[in-house]
């Protein structure tokens, strides 16, 4: 009989989940093992790692260790980081071969009953004919589907026994609509599935994995959401600490190759940038001026183009060439001044200093990396801060509704992370 | 089809246009959309909100406009395009756009056949929706050179464009499956659409295809017959047996009917959640005719598109 709070190992996103997180003590006076699993859960290889015996202690440490990881990274990284990525790609990892384990030890039911809380899910009747409720799979198409996933899993026909065989043979179906989460994620590709009447026909190795792609998501929106909250709050140093060894722990060949894939840390992309920026990009008139060209533009322009942690102060202590700031971040600060009506340097020349005074130079406008630190680098404003300063700025978009922004850089992040899914990358 | 001047468009909208024309989607959800007009040039008066449709009514009748349009998004706040909350799922099957046109009409004209082609296209379209992704709300709207499909189902109408860009290519055949010999599922839709693209082709379109050889597209288009059957069968192998058909011909021509499968449908609408459509009910004024609600488009009569002022000119 498992306990009804073990759902939490397989959705640490569940109420059950969230009871325990909520009823625990702050990190700060968390023991020292759950920060040590937190660091460790990242880089679990072997089953017995990633398995937790059904006591409560062990299902609660899970979750706190989980939470402290999530939590940790959003310290020191940025959404869709090549850490944030490490975590989630550990957690699906994790959820996929736990559901694997219970499966195999004969829990079947207790997963699929964690997986309907998030999908519809029926079962396929294997009897004279194989049917999908009132839809009959041909046979071929049956064999087809399955030979296909021994196939894509590289599995050698010699390799094949009574344990690989069962994984690997359509059982379920799922609502292809439930799937939306991943499509939109470039998880699952429609035209891969074989759907009949509005259900996707899938094996249980399938279901374990969008079920497990499906956690990763989850967890990647998260950090995301957590991200923005320590942006705003300030970061706890235990979790900074936890967040660094994380951090620590990307391999260098996953790094050069994000570096040059999907990092936004580079050259900036203005057709991720949210409609506010691309407002105060066009230019706007009088009343709003400064608020749009040296608080939002100044501060997200510096901030989408660097990519600091939340902890960072200092842009010198991320970049190592001023001609980021001089030549990629003020020019098209510049350019939008211009297009304010009246063009704004040109009415107030003193604002084009007061630009590097926001990213943290003084009043210069000569800046070198020495200056970096003389005034505050100003972080990029809340949604509901621009919205009282200057509401005009802010019309939010489809993509800021559904993903429940609230600060433009996580917009920014957001979309160059789901587009860079889809095989845009710089 | 000829343009409608602005008398006719007037005494369209104050002696013809009823309220009960417009399709109860559109009609129960009316003061959450955004409308838009064109005056002539375009459909730029965009922002417009009406809480009642007898607001909507005075409107048309007081401006008579050259075109009126409706989102397919339903919004918080219509009037300033704010607090998005779900679009319909919308298909554009434009006559004047076909990728292949058996009767011969160039790009951007019209004619009886054309619009027919459309019309299939629309319907075929449609019941891969129903059958294969189990949508049950679903609209065609004739809008005066082709067909809208709209689909209403929640399932689909919160997507956003990644999804919707799937879809696209799912409903179009426009992207080559894992396994073409699947009798269900996607494989299904491909052979179809590929079956019916190829139905269309002419051998001066299939020398397109870099590397294809006279004789093997003059084969092709005499065995044509042969060709779509064993698209549709799944026998691609009968294919790839046609002499001069290397694997590599093989896979660019399979590219060449994916691509123009694509272009069955304006891609740009379907994943467009703001997009503004030719309000069924209203005149299509280009062409003077009345965008409306098909009921069954397999028996779709373009004489209920005709406005009387139209119909007069013809007697």
């Amino acid at each position: 009989m498992i306990a009804p709070e073990y759902v939490a190992i397989l959705d640490p996103f569940t109420k059950e989940a969230q009871e325990i997180a909520r009823a625990s003590p702050p990190f700060e006076s968390m023991p020292q093992e759950i920060a040590e699993q937190a660091i460790d859960r990242v880089q679990w290889k072997s089953s017995k790692e990633m398995l937790v015996d059904s006591s409560a202690g062990a299902v609660k440490a899970e979750i706190l260790s989980f939470y402290m990881m999530c939590q940790g990274i959003a310290a020191v990284s940025y959404p869709y980081s090549r850490e944030v990525r490490l975590v989630t790609n550990a957690t699906k990892e994790t959820i996929r071969y736990r559901m694997y384990d219970l499966f195999k030890r004969g829990h079947e039911d207790f997963c699929l009953d964690v997986v309907k809380r998030s999908f519809k899910l029926m079962r396929l009747e294997h009897g004279d004919k194989i049917k999908l409720g009132s839809v009959e799979i041909p046979r071929d198409d049956y064999f087809k589907l399955r030979d296909r996933q021994l196939a894509d899993a590289g599995i050698k026909e010699k390799e094949i026994d009574d344990r690989v065989l069962p994984q690997y043979v359509p059982k379920y179906a799922m609502r292809w609509s439930d799937l939306v989460l991943l499509l939109r994620h470039r998880r699952a590709e429609l035209a891969k599935l074989y759907i009949v009447n509005g259900w996707a026909v899938m094996t249980p190795h399938e279901l374990w994995n969008f079920f497990a792609d499906f956690v990763a998501v989850k967890t990647e929106e998260y950090i995301a959401s957590i991200y923005e909250r320590f942006s705003d709050t300030g970061t706890p140093t235990r979790l900074l600490q936890i967040g660094e060894k994380i951090a620590a722990l990307v391999p260098p060949e996953a790094e050069l190759r994000e570096r040059f894939m999907r990092v936004p840390r580079g050259r900036l992309r203005p057709e991720f940038f949210p409609p506010c920026a691309k407002k105060a990009f066009g230019g706007v008139g009088a009343g709003a001026r400064n608020y749009a060209i040296t608080v939002l533009l100044t501060s997200f322009l510096s901030y989408a183009r660097v990519s600091p942690p939340p902890a960072a102060t200092r842009m010198a202590d991320i970049i190592k060439d001023i001609s980021i700031v001089r030549d990629e971040i003020a020019p098209p600060i510049s350019e939008a001044a211009e297009r304010c009506n009246p063009p704004f340097f040109k009415d107030q020349p003193q604002e084009k200093a007061s630009v590097f005074y926001h990213m943290g130079f003084g009043m210069t406008t000569e800046p070198t990396l020495a200056d970096s630190g003389r005034s505050k680098w100003y972080r990029v404003p809340n949604c509901s801060k621009i919205q009282v300063a200057a509401p005009l700025l802010c019309e939010p978009d489809e993509f800021c509704r559904s993903r429940e922004i609230k600060n433009p850089l996580t917009y920014y992040y957001k979309r160059f992370g789901e587009q860079a899914r889809m095989g845009v990358g710089e | 089809m000829r343009e409608a001047t602005p008398e006719e468009r007037k005494r369209f909208y104050t002696e013809e246009w009823s309220k009960h024309e417009l399709p109860d989607f559109i009609l129960h959800t009316l003061s959450l959309r955004e409308f838009g007009f064109d005056y002539g040039e375009g459909p730029s008066h965009r922002y417009n909100q009406f809480m009642t449709v007898e607001q909507l009514a005075d409107f048309l009748r007081n401006k008579a406009p050259y075109g009126a349009y409706a989102s397919v998004a339903l919004y918080e706040q219509p009037s300033m395009r704010k607090g998005w909350l779900k679009s319909e799922l919308v298909f554009d099957v434009d006559a004047k756009d076909l990728p292949l046109k058996s009767c011969g009409c160039s790009g951007g004209v019209v004619c009886e056949k054309c619009l027919d082609e459309a019309r299939r296209i629309a319907a075929m379209f449609a019941e891969t929706l129903r059958s294969d992704l189990d949508l049950r709300n679903i609209y065609f709207v004739y809008s005066g050179r082709g067909f809208h499909i709209r689909a209403t189902d929640d399932a689909v109408m919160t997507m956003e464009q990644t999804e919707r860009t799937q879809l696209v290519e799912y409903v179009t055949g426009g992207v080559i499956p894992t396994d073409v010999t699947m009798a269900l599922g996607y494989s299904r839709v491909f052979r179809e659409r590929i079956a019916q693209t190829f139905e269309r082709l002419s051998k001066e379109r299939l020398l397109e295809i870099h590397g294809m050889r006279k004789a093997l597209a003059q084969q092709l288009i005499e065995e044509k017959e042969k060709v779509v059957t064993a698209m549709r069968r799944g026998w691609l192998n009968e294919i790839q047996n046609f002499e001069g058909m290397g694997e590599k011909t093989f896979q660019l021509l399979l590219e060449f009917l994916t691509r123009l499968n694509a272009e069955l449908t304006d891609g740009k609408v379907t994943i467009d959640t703001k997009r503004i459509l030719r309000l069924p009910s209203s005149l299509h004024s280009g062409v003077s005719m009345k965008c409306i609600l098909v009921r069954d488009i397999e028996r779709f009569s373009i004489e209920n598109a005709i406005p009387k002022f139209a119909r007069e000119g013809i007697k």
